[in-house]
């Protein structure tokens, strides 16, 4: 069986130390997180994760999800879970207290959301999906609908959906099908089948609220024509809680390689009462509201199973004995070492061990952006970070998800033909980390994003919100010849994505073919940079605090510390050197992908 | 005999905007116009319409000083001092009673060689002098101008049956040479060519989107830009042109054109149409036109007007897929699309161009008149007749086919072939009789574009590529988006600079064909690269600047600058180091970065104070420079002429100035040529500045306009990065300042402005919305 504990030690410091949410705190509304209630909910969100949640990893995997005539039981033990999850409170962890929320900091909230994701990343979906539509719905909804569905919501009595695709149409929205009539009393009627619905049917919550993308009659074509529609699994009169059945159903689910005990259903909507929300033919914007949570999400799904690869790797590499180091025997009086000695093994330990902590700081980094758009009194400084967050949603998202894979691979190849057995568990990462790299948008759809979208966007304003503070950050820092190692490479990896981006912007305008027949690599590019500048501030500060500096904010003794900085500079030396050959590949354009002869394939 | 003095009769729109025009050629002008009922003041009409050029915009005359070169009048008193003029154009009221009364008197008064001619656009030649002596009648044409005179750069010109041709002649050089006109020789017809077809269009199109249903927005989008006509599309043209002029002329070409002509079926004036210009609403001019801006508080709102109620309602982006096709497909995708508005773009251009080519020879000798007119008439950037080819000959007749409409002679002639075709580089019309003819050019044309047909360029890159134009002169074209300058186009430089020796050539001049020389520095890039921080690429690119652009200056052989149409920014800065220019009359220079928040960097700021310091006119001392060169540039002024840009200190007294832009190239060639024997370079530049107490004086002038408010408090911040380099940085009087160091200068205050939030937000301003943000 793994082996997981969530890094609350590594989550106090990013928090408290790296991305200093005593500032995100003195932010309206967020008054209640003190130090101690922060690193209180960490404690116990760890704690309920090891203790209900990681037990139920293997065997929800092993007996998955099982359909009987529309509805769909949970593996055993999952029920159970969920209700105390509720009970405790995390559902509205970081909702609104007007609904009956903790309204804790985003950034907080991150964190217990890599310890769901490393312990039981399907558990986590039910959850996730049901904070998605609490999104959109306070942002989108009108007022009477938010009363009637968002206290729900948030204590964890309903869950949500995002109901998107439909057989004939994945990426592609524009060719959704699923009508939604207006009817008489201002409500309309959806009819369409929805598939590939997370959490589309389960037993876990009284009712379901599905936000479902459809297309009204007269609706222009194209994505233009697409509205939101609140459809709830039971309709519900205005003073009734749960009310008769609508006129949903689900007609099966899937069978999967991975996230087995997340029910992944087919939809069918036969004229289901609906509400409609953020406007008519807007539904793209309130989906994206939707979409951008969720793929920040996601990205935090690859960050869990990293640190769930990691943690099993290291403990697996300790006691699994086999050949000797070559500087000789490290064990004589054992018949072999452990293989952590190998400098191989080293190597993909610390490869896990740099990107999930990389991740986390990153991650942070872009949850404490975002409370600060959600709640910073300065219009213009919650303009910038919206744009930041924007800019870094592909990112986070594609980055962290292949990373989540790799991870997962490495942790099998750390464990060598016992990785490869179910018992051990690690395989599952893999198979479980496979599917955050296609939903919520692909991650070939999330590097066009960047480089079609983001780059361009108000003339590349939105870029202006990570260069400038790691440009800033470089040049304050140069001068200090304590810090020569770690600036150099950051500076020399940022010069590659300030030289490749500044080739894109201008290839792009003459062929965009250009720019995205690298865009993959770029986005790859672009997030080994962020993450080099996390890992050098971090290293940065550790350094700091061995050589006896403390503000106050030290979280930790000297060997974290000197753990820190000797990761960030494995990060540096070994993994962040990628970005010279990424920029290779992404300068030789697109003839080299575009010229090959179609036929030919 | 050269013609010296004009006189204008009709101090109208037209009479007025062609003696204006006139005294821009530097020419006197004697205008007259009748004497008002119990006046006074007997000059009252045409002194008042010499007032009101003063106050036109965009201003008739070149320069306000032109306006001493009118002497006013009126035509009972003051026939006689047409005695002195050479040409006498008449202008007055379109009345055939009025103007032949006029042409005897004119007879008895002008001097034996005078020339006559008349504005109409509406009574043909042989009615107005039908009347009149042979010996009037050989000594009179008919010069047609555009409104505005100086802007329009069609002039159509008639002769009559007995018109001299040397009459003919003179008058038509006159034109083109000194009032720089596109003259387009025209047959004596209704309209001749711009009205015939120009108006046919815009009442086809005006009264077919009535018919369609269409919107005033939504027709204007797809009869503007898509088809290369003004934005403005029809019902927009029209409020400028004022409604109510559309009845006369129509009412005109009604009378005049016989009963077969298609222009009848749509020559009726449409109720709504009546109905505005009855109210007022005739457009630009009046309470409002098809559109109108109404305040809202401090919000000015665009409205429309609704085609079927008549009533205005707020202005709606058309939201038409046909615009789209037509951006990704051109003409044929556009008039191809099923939308109500390709349908609409079929109908009106299927109807305007079987029109024009239906009156190819009636109207004109052959096709290229037809183009020209409506390219320099109506600001179409192609004909009727190259819009034929784009869409393709043998198709449009077809389609014509189909519809069972009759195909005009012109058309079944080109049978599968093109109207126009490049044949060994030259490029061929068809004429009327059949077969392929040359295009042909005035004596003292030259077209880079004919150069570019025929030859391969020396060398090229994405942004600007050298010609060989002959004679020993190569030019230099820049060609990006609005000309607007980057790393290539210093490449390019460079990479003249060397050619030119290499080829054994003599000199260079710089001009390109494109409505602006250049717009300035690529400030999209620029933004980007401020963006992702890349402080060291600008920094680059502004010493690349100022290399390239001093290597013009010191190069060992003649660099002229030709610029037409707007030079600002880092366009300017390039001709400020040519050692010569040969503008267009119709330039438009100016230094104009501190409306992005930025301060010339590409050596601008160096050479005003050159420019200055050397003025032999200026006042001596160190002081005198600076103040004219931060005035110019802190105000960013930008000259509204080539003679005003010497008032400016852009271009220098003896520069040269193209009336016509079509010879600009051949003028600049030549003045290059005349340079390139015994040519050496300037001396290198030093100068005696004063230092940081000439900067606090220039800071306390700016904190002057801000106190009343004339500046802002970011522009006291850029004023004063720019008095920092124009009063020398920190040096003193006793130490002669060089160019290296004024670089030096402008670069870092450059440099620093670019980190200026407040810059940047300049910067997106502009390119976001085409205006500067004053912050």
């Amino acid at each position: 069986m793994p082996v997981y504990s969530p890094p609350v030690e590594d989550m106090r410091f990013v928090l408290h130390e790296l991305v200093q949410i005593e500032h995100v705190v003195e932010l309206p509304g967020y008054e209640e997180a003190s130090r101690e209630v922060v690193d209180a909910v960490l404690e116990e969100a760890a704690k309920f994760c090891r203790e209900r949640l990681l037990p139920l990893n293997a065997s929800g995997d092993e007996e998955g999800c099982r359909y009987d005539d529309g509805t769909v039981r949970t593996p055993t033990g999952f029920k159970e879970a969920y209700r105390s999850f509720a009970d405790g409170g995390w559902t509205g962890l970081a909702c609104d207290a007007a609904y009956g929320g903790q309204g804790l900091p985003g950034v907080v909230a991150v964190m217990v959301d890599e310890m769901l994701c490393a312990s039981n990343l399907s558990f986590s979906t039910y959850v996730g999906l049901s904070h998605g539509a609490y999104n959109a719905i306070t942002q989108h909804a009108s007022e009477e609908l938010k009363q009637r569905y968002l206290p729900d919501i948030v204590a964890g009595r309903f869950s949500g959906t995002m109901c998107l695709t439909e057989p004939q149409c994945g990426t592609d929205l524009g060719l959704i099908r699923t009508t939604a009539v207006p009817h008489d009393d201002g409500t309309f009627r959806v009819t369409g089948t929805k598939i590939f619905i997370s959490a589309g049917e389960h037993d876990l919550t009284e009712n379901i609220i599905h936000l479902v993308l459809a297309r009204t009659p007269d609706a222009p074509p194209g994505i233009k024509g697409l509205s939101l529609f609140l459809v709830p699994k039971l309709a519900l009169e205005p003073d009734e809680r749960v009310g008769e059945s609508n006129q949903v159903a689900c007609s099966g689910i899937e069978h999967k390689m991975g996230i087995r005990a997340s029910s992944t259903c087919t939809m069918n909507f036969d004229g289901a009462t609906a509400h409609l929300i953020g406007g008519l033919h807007h539904g793209m914007r309130a989906m994206f509201t939707m979409m951008n949570a969720a793929r920040l999400a996601v990205g935090i799904q690859g960050l869990g199973i990293a640190e769930a690869a990691y943690q099993g790797a290291v403990a697996y590499a300790r006691e699994r004995r086999q050949g000797r180091s070559l500087r000789g025997a490290r064990h004589p009086d054992q018949p072999a070492d452990p293989i952590i000695v190998h400098p191989d093994v080293r190597r993909m330990l610390l490869t896990l061990r740099a990107y999930s902590e990389g991740a986390r700081a990153l991650g942070a980094w872009v949850a404490k952006e975002g409370d600060i758009a959600a709640r910073h009194p300065d219009p213009d400084v919650r303009a910038e970070a919206e744009e930041f967050i924007g800019l870094m949603t592909p990112v986070v998202k594609a980055f962290f998800t292949d990373l989540g894979f790799e991870a997962a691979n490495l942790g099998i190849q750390v464990y060598g033909g016992h990785g490869y057995i179910r018992a051990n568990g690690m395989e599952q990462y893999a198979r479980d980390a496979r599917i955050t790299q296609i939903y919520e948008g692909t991650n070939g759809i999330q590097a066009l994003d960047l480089v079609g979208r983001k780059l361009p966007a108000d003339m590349g304003r939105h870029l202006r919100r990570f260069f400038h503070p790691v440009q800033r950050y470089i040049e304050q820092h140069r001068a200090d010849p304590a810090l020569t190692d770690l600036i150099e490479p950051l500076a020399k990896g940022f010069a590659r994505l300030q030289d490749t981006t500044g080739w894109i912007a201008r290839e792009a305008g003459r062929d965009p073919e250009q720019a995205a027949a690298g865009a993959t690599e770029y986005l790859r590019l672009f997030g080994l940079v962020a993450m080099a500048y996390v890992w050098v501030r971090a290293a940065e500060i550790s350094l700091r605090r061995l050589g006896g500096e403390d503000d106050g904010l030290a979280t930790q003794g000297a060997a974290f510390y000197q753990a820190k900085v000797d990761t960030g500079r494995f990060f540096l030396e070994r993994l962040l050197p990628q970005t010279s050959s990424l920029r290779l590949a992404i300068k030789a354009g697109a003839t080299p992908v575009m010229k090959f002869d179609e036929e030919s394939f | 005999m050269a013609i010296e003095k004009v006189g204008v009769i009709g101090a109208g729109v037209m009479g007025a905007g062609i003696a204006a025009h006139v005294t821009n050629a530097g020419i006197p002008v004697v205008l007259l116009d009748i004497v008002p009922e119990g006046a006074d003041n007997r000059n009252a009409v045409a002194e008042r319409a010499v007032e009101r050029l003063l106050k036109t915009e965009p201003s008739a005359f070149m320069h306000p000083g032109n306006a001493k070169l009118i002497s006013a009048g009126n035509v009972e008193d003051d026939l006689a001092r047409l005695g002195g003029c050479d040409w006498i154009v008449e202008a007055v009221i379109e009345r055939l009673d009025v103007k032949q009364a006029l042409y005897q008197k004119l007879a008895s008064v002008a001097k034996p060689d005078a020339i006559f001619s008349s504005n109409t656009s509406t009574i043909p030649l042989a009615q107005l002098v039908g009347q009149l002596p042979e010996a009037f009648r050989r000594r009179f044409l008919i010069t047609h101008f555009f409104n505005p005179p100086r802007y329009m750069r069609l002039l159509e010109i008639v002769a009559g049956v007995d018109t001299e041709p040397q009459v003919l002649e003179q008058i038509r050089n006159f034109c083109d040479i000194q009032l720089g006109k596109g003259v387009v020789a025209c047959k004596d017809t209704p309209g001749f060519i711009g009205n015939r077809i120009g108006v046919y269009w815009i009442q086809y199109a005006v009264v077919a989107a009535m018919r369609a249903g269409l919107t005033v927005e939504e027709a204007d989008a797809v009869m503007g830009k898509p088809i290369g006509a003004p934005k403005t599309g029809v019902f927009g043209l029209s409020d400028l042109v004022g409604i109510d002029l559309l009845p006369h002329v129509l009412a005109s070409l009604e009378a005049n054109l016989p009963a077969e002509d298609p222009f009848h079926d749509v020559s009726a004036v449409p109720d709504l149409i009546e109905a505005m210009i009855a109210e007022g609403f005739t457009g630009r001019k009046g309470k409002g036109g098809f559109y109108r801006l109404r305040r809202d508080g401090a919000e000015r709102v665009k409205e429309a007007k609704d085609l079927t109620s008549g009533d205005y309602r707020e202005a709606r982006k058309p939201g038409l897929e046909c615009l789209a096709a037509a951006k990704e497909g051109g003409l044929r995708a556009l008039v191809e699309h099923s939308d109500r508005g390709g349908q609409y773009a079929w109908d009106v251009l299927s109807h305007t161009l079987s029109y024009a080519a239906s009156l190819v020879p009636a109207i004109a000798d052959d096709i290229v008149a037809v183009d020209e007119a409506m390219r320099l008439g109506f600001n179409w950037e192609r004909g009727p007749f190259e819009l034929l080819d784009e869409l393709g000959p043998a198709w449009f007749r077809r389609q014509l086919e189909t519809e069972e409409r009759p195909v005009p002679a012109l058309l079944a002639a080109a049978g599968e072939e093109t109207f126009y075709r490049v044949e060994a580089g030259k490029l061929e019309y068809l004429a009327v009789g059949g077969g392929y003819r040359c295009v042909s050019r005035a004596p003292g044309v030259l077209l880079l574009g004919d150069i570019k047909r025929s030859s391969d360029p020396l060398a090229g890159n994405g942004s600007a590529s050298l010609w060989d134009i002959g004679d020993g002169v190569a030019c230099l074209e820049f060609h990006t988006k609005m000309n607007a300058i980057d790393q290539g186009t210093f490449e390019m430089i460079r990479t003249a600079l060397a050619l030119v020796p290499q080829k054994g050539l003599k000199a260079l001049v710089l001009h390109n064909e494109a409505p602006n020389f250049s717009v300035g520095a690529n400030l999209a890039l620029a933004m980007y690269a401020v963006n992702i921080a890349a402080w060291s690429d600008l920094e680059d690119l502004v010493r690349s600047g100022q290399a390239a652009y001093q290597a013009l200056k010191t190069a060992p052989f003649p660099v002229v600058g030709a610029p037409t149409g707007l030079a600002l920014g880092g366009g300017c800065e390039v001709l400020l180091h040519c050692d010569a220019l040969q503008a267009h009359a119709e330039s438009y220079l100016g230094l104009v970065e501190v409306g992005v928040g930025l301060i010339p960097g590409w050596g601008g700021c160096t050479a005003m104070l050159e420019r200055w310091a050397q003025s032999p006119a200026g006042p001596r001392g160190p002081m005198p420079p600076i103040m004219k060169s931060f005035e110019t540039i802190s105000t960013a002024q930008v000259s509204k002429s080539a003679v005003d840009a010497k008032r400016l200190g852009f271009l220098r007294p003896d520069d040269g100035v193209s009336m016509n832009r079509d010879r600009l190239l051949a003028d600049a060639k030549r003045r290059a040529l005349g340079m390139a024997e015994h040519y050496r370079p300037p001396e290198p530049f030093e100068v005696s500045l004063p230092g940081p107490s000439a900067k606090v004086a220039l800071e306390m002038a700016v904190h002057g306009y801000q106190l009343i408010g004339k500046a802002s408090d970011y522009d006291g911040v850029i004023a004063g990065h720019l008095a920092e380099v124009l009063s020398g940085g920190a040096c003193d009087i006793t130490e002669p300042v060089e160019t290296d160091t004024l670089h030096d200068l402008e670069r870092k205050a450059f440099m620093a402005l670019l980190h200026e939030p407040r810059t940047l937000a300049r910067i997106e301003h502009m390119l976001s919305s085409g205006k500067p943000l004053r912050n």
